[in-house]
């Protein structure tokens, strides 16, 4: 088989894999090396779905002894094969690097004859590619779940990130789609890969030691395979990224590639307007202080197709409003619908220098389509209606026609 | 009055200067002799002078800040026709406020600079990623490109610390602006590459294309959001969105 041939069949069966993230990682080259990390990741392309291409994106086989139901690589189905050798791999790398195509490599694989051997190949891959190649860019290499924990250093060793998939969002999930999968098989690596990043941080600090997955370790959750509501989801994330102090979790809306009786017909669409609405609600926990628990209960498990969830949860706590923007500590601004972080901290430096109105804000650029009803300009109140859930509700929900904007709402996260 | 000078960077802060010392406020700082005359101005020729442009150039760094002077130098990069005016307001403004200047965003000449900055420094960032490579016969690695603003000086750096060991000319065709790295430094220069272009490269150009075939999930095709992060008016220099 060709080179051509494999790397698009390898391609294609990696690319349910969301993450393509380069950031987190500040590397400066060595003499002699090619490469460097930059912190903040750079896109290299968007692909014709608009996501962001940053790093090569393959497997390095697709063959595999498991039978994952949702999985277009499971063992049972009919699909053409293939596996590259490391120097292949390498090759690509480099020569994709050195035309700027790429910042890295994010390797994963299909399970061939057991987790440790599959684990084996891609860190001979990745030490080949490091030493020999003498590569300096950014790696960010799926741990296979299962594998031995000796291995697992020793990929952390050499990659920027690490990720391991949880895919379904609950054990009972985990059970119908993939039950040659044990949770354990999962969250005892991601425990102890948090650790040694811990370790190595505080060693690094004064021994100058191999640092350990610097750009810290993420998972991807799929949305819409199995039954499993908002609510448990961000619930999990939540979790997620204080006990095991993850850098993201991605989600990836569910594509039907197999016809089975536990899944989503394969003539229905990805649910891409409900994972745009979760990376909505991620953006909250992550860079707004909200909680899991504010945005949903079990009265309300699931985000409304037509609100985004900061609307959402507005409506639903009309007595925290209106917020006088002269005066609101920055941390209730950010909860204004319509407000984003960045635009927050520039009012606070902007009101500063002189009390604003409603006018420089709009000079500011700051979207008041959905703002101008949560807000005050020096007590003046610009909504035109009552701070009313039914009035409002109309007026901030999206037309039902309109086609989202789903993906990645973060440029180079 | 409109005050035509050179058009480099040191031309507008004596243009500052100048404005300054004779106590008038310009309409109109030109980048260059090419402008627009209405009837009736005035016209004011501004000879850049090192020791006058210096003076304003520390009096922005003492009184207002070093990041204010990056924000200025990316907003002139810009090459939008009043950027020189923008700057002598910015400039009057941030020496009477100090650094709080950059903060004053409800002002309009504030917001203008900041505008021009940011335009200018998402460019920068985006080309980081959108620029390509090509690997000609004699092993020079040959990148074209055709940016909004004037960027080749703020983009070379970076691929002269990531792309050291290989010799590489990052070429502004709607400028000619050159940078030359011969790895060991990189070197600007303007007017055409000293090499000619010629079809190489092709075994990986057809890798890459490829692979960005296969990475796309069908079902969740959207090329408006991709689009909306990749200008379709800079594709042409782009080898996976050629056929
Ligand atoms: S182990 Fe991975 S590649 Fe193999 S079937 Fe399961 S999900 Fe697919």
């Amino acid at each position: 088989m060709n080179l051509l041939d494999k790397l698009q069949i390898l391609a294609d069966s990696a690319k349910y894999d969301v993450s393509c993230s380069s950031s987190g990682s500040n590397r400066s080259n060595r003499p002699g090396g090619i490469g460097n990390a930059s912190l903040p990741g750079i896109c290299h392309s968007w692909s014709d779905d608009g996501r962001c291409i940053s790093l090569l994106k393959l497997l390095f086989t697709n063959v595999c002894i498991y039978d994952c139901k949702y999985c277009v690589n499971r063992s049972s189905n009919d699909i053409r094969r293939a596996s590259f050798t490391p120097d292949e791999l390498c090759e690509l790398t480099i020569q994709f690097y050195r035309r700027n195509y790429i910042e890295g490599l994010f390797l994963s694989s299909a399970v061939v004859k057991s987790p440790d051997y599959t684990m084996e190949l891609m860190i001979r891959t990745l030490k080949k590619l490091r030493h020999e190649y003498r590569f300096n860019g950014y790696i960010h290499i799926k741990s296979i779940p299962g594998a031995d924990m000796r291995l697992v250093y020793e990929a952390g060793l050499l990659a920027d990130r690490m990720s391991i998939n949880i895919e379904l969002p609950s054990a009972a999930g985990l059970k119908l789609l993939a039950p040659q999968k044990e949770p354990v098989a999962i969250l005892k690596p991601m425990d102890f890969i948090r650790e040694r990043i811990e370790e190595s941080r505080e060693l690094v600090l004064y021994k100058g030691s191999q640092s350990f997955v610097p750009a810290g370790q993420t998972t991807q959750l799929i949305v819409g395979a199995t039954r499993d509501s908002d609510l448990k989801i961000l619930h999990l994330s939540e979790h997620l990224y204080s006990r095991y102090q993850l850098k993201r979790v991605y989600y990836s809306a569910y594509v039907p590639v197999n016809e089975d009786e536990n899944l989503p017909s394969v003539h229905t669409g990805p649910p891409l307007l409900r994972e745009h609405r979760i990376y909505q609600a991620d953006w909250l926990l992550r860079f707004y202080g909200f909680k899991a628990h504010e945005l949903l209960d079990e009265g309300h498990p699931n985000f409304d197709a037509h609100l985004d969830p900061k609307c959402d949860w507005a409506l639903r706590h009309l007595d925290q409003f209106p917020v006088e923007i002269n005066k609101a500590p920055l941390e209730m601004l950010m909860r204004v619908p319509g407000i984003g972080h960045r635009m927050a901290s520039r009012i606070v430096r902007a009101r500063r220098v002189g009390p604003l109105t409603f006018e420089d804000l709009k000079r500011m650029r700051v979207v008041l389509k959905r703002a101008r009803y949560f807000i005050t300009c020096n007590g003046r109140y610009y909504g035109g209606v009552d701070l009313d859930a039914g009035l409002l509700y109309p007026l901030l929900a999206d037309k039902a026609d309109k086609k989202v904007m789903a993906g990645q709402i973060s440029l180079f996260g | 009055m409109i005050y035509v000078t050179d058009g480099s960077f040191e031309g507008i802060l004596t243009a500052v200067f100048e404005a300054y010392s004779n106590k008038e406020e310009p309409d109109t700082i030109t980048l260059g002799s090419d402008y627009q005359l209405s009837l009736g101005t005035e016209i004011r020729e501004i000879a850049t002078d090192a020791e006058k442009s210096d003076r304003v150039w520390r009096g922005i760094q003492s009184r207002i800040s070093e990041k204010c002077l990056e924000d200025l130098y990316r907003a002139y990069l810009s090459e939008h026709h009043q950027a020189g005016l923008y700057i002598y307001r910015y400039v009057r403004l941030g020496l009477k406020l100090g650094r709080k200047v950059e903060g004053y965003l409800q002002h309009p000449d504030v917001q203008a600079i900041h505008d021009l900055s940011r335009r200018v420094a998402s460019e920068v960032h985006l080309f980081l990623g959108l620029l390509r490579f090509r690997r000609l016969k004699n092993g020079i690695f040959y990148a074209c490109y055709e940016p909004d603003s004037n960027i080749t000086q703020l983009i070379a750096g970076h691929f002269a610390a990531r792309l050291s060991d290989q010799p590489w000319i990052i070429h502004d065709k709607k400028r000619d602006v050159l940078a030359l790295y011969n790895g060991v430094e990189v070197v600007f220069a303007t007017g055409l590459p000293p090499i000619a272009e010629e079809a190489c490269d092709e075994e990986y150009e057809a890798l890459w294309k490829q692979y960005f075939k296969a990475i796309a999930i069908e079902s969740r095709r959207n090329p408006k959001l991709q689009r909306s992060f990749m200008p379709a008016r800079y594709w042409k220099n782009l080898a996976e969105k050629q056929l």
